[in-house]
């Protein structure tokens, strides 16, 4: 007696009529859905009920379901909280699944060749809508995961966790550091700009360090697929990035975790008896259910994870994008990225096989077998003094080489171009060139010196009429050239030295005060005397200029010059006399001799994609 | 003495999981020992083929040709380097000890290094090597001096001068440079840091 020809839906509206067989319709429907709950159910656990029903409904979905068949059903009352473990694996877990969905979205807009590498990223950040965040999202992700891996480590080492039978799952989580050490690596290079070209190759060349030589320079080939990072390079780490690793990150948090939840979350180290590992038998009355307890606090602290990121990428932090890749170039202030400072300063101390790879080798390798190294039984801080010590001089440590691998330890080089530098380079990490935060229409055509500075730092009236004078003294003030021969002014000088080999289009120096509605520039050329002050003794008798012109509809060139008198140097620091002055360098007439540095950049209206 | 007895005792009568572990191998055993050993020699087989596959196809120092200058992009002695790009060397002209072409990359880790008038030195921004304008390393990092280029000096008066075998800089001896041709495809390694 069907409605239809065949059993249907239909039969049941017959029978209970509309809402009731709509309602059950619904009721199994979710009971499937959910590999085991109700609509009854459900409800009962979000109104924190105890189950009416047995079996549990609330276990079904660990048994019969997919999704969540290797979470466990129950967690300990003790493991709830922050403490002790303050869900740093968790963290660590949704930080990978972050990454991969921002990566994968990147991926939408990205293409890696060389040619086309960074116009998709330039395309990314400016025109793609939500496309800078996305890139900052994935840029400070890394970053983040970085510290959320090393932090879950500190913390399974510092509350004895590694320990038995633990210890094949703390050698699994080195791995995964391992892993996540190589997708930033190989991510790394993947904007294709001169940061990306350059801390790469210094990668590259650690690897091809590795001995024995035909192992060292044929994994260097491998990697880079050619004697130089180009465009077979790019093609290789791209794979490696979104294919390779991610294919072994995943399998190994697989294992990974399957092994944690075997073994069951290790308790604080006071709530256990010494040697004993009770995390397996959870006692009744400290079960506390994955759903709906768990559940909802996991997507609590994965929504808060998910705002702070969000949050710190809309106002405060700025991925780099510096300028094109340059094989024949070598910037200053490549560094690597903060995680991997230690590693650039252990390579400033000497031969690079040793701290480059058996350091790191020895310091990896101890720290994946540790836990078949400290077979102590006793998970408590009073009995681990040792350990902890370790652990904290092995912290001092790798601060220390960090501080050391900064880019002003050590590879200083001379002041005219470090003042230059300053003044003009590139978005790097958190900081930019002091010109490049500057409005376009800030940036008034003309020239500006910092004697106006110097001046206004007596006696803020004097600014004008020092420029003035400086406009005199650069027409009297004579310079031989270079063959000897013929004596120019210094004015004549500069501008054929600017005319000539940077392309300038100047016939002479004429320097005015900057514009009263340019402050920002006004700042600029504050800091640049500041800069100038701060190194007197090596730039003596300094002074600076900047020259802004109109290069095209909408760009504007500013070049940056730094003349000083040469004074005597020796292994780049300034020689002093019996009363602790400098000694000028003199020419076979007596006289001073001048010196120039500059460099110029270009800025675009609308390339002010930085500047908050 | 009931030690040894007892030694004695084990020795005489395997047990029967050890007598099963020591037994010669059936011949279905050792055929799946034989394919066993098979299936890892083609595993080994494939792994270097992969290799083979995956290496670049490449000449090492591509750029590894001659380029010839004429004496008049030789820099006077003394003065800083002339630097070729495309070529990834500099041409020092070094006061009493003549000419050398310098390989432009760093011996430590790839960067490039450059030439710091003020400093009259070369100086590497990676880590802080610093060269002489010879090429002789100063401080730094670096493992061993600036390599070199293989060259070959023409002079006005019709007579030529190459590099010797340790790279050492050509001495002028007053003459003056026609052509010089620098072979980037032979490259001399400095013994260390000399």
């Amino acid at each position: 007696m069907s409605v239809l020809p065949f059993p249907s839906f239909l039969d049941d509206v017959k029978a209970k009529g509309l809402k009731k067989a709509v309602f059950e319709l619904v009721d199994e429907s979710m009971e499937r859905l959910t590999a085991g709950m109700n609509i009854q159910d459900i409800r009962e656990a979000l109104r924190g009920e105890p189950a009416s029903r047995k079996p549990n409904p609330r276990l079904t979905p660990h048994a019969d379901g997919f999704w969540l068949h290797m979470r466990p059903s129950y967690f300990h009352a003790d493991m709830t909280g922050l403490y002790p473990t303050f869900r740093l694996g968790w963290l660590s877990t949704y930080l990978v699944f972050f990454e991969t969905i921002t990566g994968i979205l990147l991926m939408v807009w990205y293409t890696p060749a060389p040619g086309i590498a960074y116009e998709d990223m330039v395309n990314i950040v400016t025109r793609v809508p939500l496309g800078q965040l996305m890139r900052d999202l994935h840029r400070l992700g890394a970053e983040a995961m970085v510290l959320i891996v090393a932090l879950h480590m500190l913390r399974t080492y510092l509350t004895g966790s590694y320990k038995k039978p633990r210890e094949f799952t703390w050698f699994t989580g080195v791995l995964l550091l391992i892993f996540t050490g190589f997708l930033s690596f190989t991510g790394y290079l993947l904007p294709w700009d001169q940061l990306a070209l350059w801390a790469v190759t210094i990668g590259a060349s650690m690897i091809e360090a590795t001995p024995p030589a035909i192992v060292g320079e044929n994994l260097n080939l491998l990697i880079r697929g050619g004697p130089e990072i180009a465009a077979n390079g790019l093609l290789r780490f791209y794979l490696a990035h979104v294919l390779l690793l991610p294919v072994l990150l995943f399998i190994f948090v697989g294992v990974h975790y399957y092994k944690v939840i075997i073994h069951g979350h290790s308790l604080p180290p006071k709530k256990e008896n010494i040697g004993e590992d009770t995390a397996k038998r959870v006692p009744l009355d400290k079960r506390v259910y994955f759903i709906p307890d768990i559940l909802t606090s996991e997507t609590m602290w994965l929504a808060v994870t998910t705002l702070i990121l969000v949050v710190l990428c809309i106002w405060f932090y700025d991925a780099p994008l510096e300028h094109h890749a340059d094989p024949q170039i070598t910037p200053l202030g490549t560094t690597a990225p903060w995680y991997f400072l230690w590693l650039q300063g252990a390579l400033k101390l000497g031969d690079k096989v040793f701290w480059g790879l058996i350091f790191p080798g020895i310091l990896l390798g101890v720290l994946a077998v540790w836990p078949y190294l400290d077979v102590t039984p006793s998970r408590r801080f009073a009995d681990r003094r040792i350990a902890i010590t370790i652990f904290l001089l092995l912290i001092s440590f790798t601060t220390i080489l960090s501080y050391m691998g900064l880019a002003k330890f050590g590879v200083a080089t001379s002041a005219d171009a470090e003042v230059l530098y300053e003044m003009t380079f590139p978005p790097a990490h958190n900081r930019m060139g002091e010109l490049l935060p500057v409005p376009y229409n800030q940036l008034v055509v003309g020239m500006y010196t910092t004697r106006q500075i110097a001046a206004e730092n007596d006696d803020p009236g004097n600014g004008s009429s020092a420029v003035n004078a400086f406009n005199q003294e650069v027409e009297t003030i004579m310079v031989a050239t270079a063959d000897g021969n013929a004596t120019l002014s210094l004015d004549a000088w500069i501008t054929d030295l600017l005319s000539r080999e940077d392309h300038l289009a100047i016939s002479g120096l004429n320097f005015t005060t900057v514009p009263a509605d340019a402050p920002e520039l006004k700042q600029v050329l504050e800091d640049f005397q500041a800069k100038l002050e701060a190194e007197n003794t090596e730039l003596y008798n300094g002074w600076g200029g900047i020259i802004i012109s109109q290069n095209q509809d909408g760009l504007k060139r500013a070049d940056v010059l730094v003349s000083w008198d040469e004074v005597q140097l020796e292994s780049g620091h300034p020689v002093l006399d019996e009363n602790g002055n400098v000694i000028p360098v003199l020419d076979a007439n007596g006289q001073p001799v001048r010196r120039l540095n500059r460099t110029h950049i270009f800025i675009h209206e609308d390339g002010a994609y930085f500047a908050n | 003495m009931a030690t040894a007895s007892v030694t004695k005792a084990q020795v005489a009568q395997p047990s029967t999981e050890q007598a099963a572990a020591l037994s010669a191998p059936t011949r279905r055993e050792f055929l799946y020992y034989i394919w066993g050993a098979s299936i890892a020699l083609i595993l080994g087989q494939t792994t270097a083929g992969l290799i083979w596959f995956s290496l670049p196809r490449f000449r090492p120092g591509e750029f590894g040709g001659t380029f010839s200058i004429t004496g008049a992009e030789v820099p006077t002695a003394g003065d800083a380097p002339h630097s070729y790009p495309s070529g990834r060397f500099h041409v020092s002209n070094v006061p009493d000890q003549g000419v050398v072409a310098l390989y432009g990359v760093c011996t430590h880790l790839g960067c490039l290094p450059k030439w710091v008038a003020t400093n009259s030195r070369f100086e590497c921004p990676c880590h802080g090597s610093k060269y002489e304008l010879n090429g002789k390393y100063i401080e730094g990092p670096a493992p061993r001096s600036l390599d070199r280029f293989v060259t070959t000096l023409t002079f006005g008066d019709g007579t030529t001068a190459v590099t010797n075998a340790t790279g050492d800089p050509i001495p002028l001896d007053g003459k003056t440079i026609v052509k010089m041709d620098i072979n980037t495809g032979n490259r001399i390694k400095r013994s260390g840091r000399v």
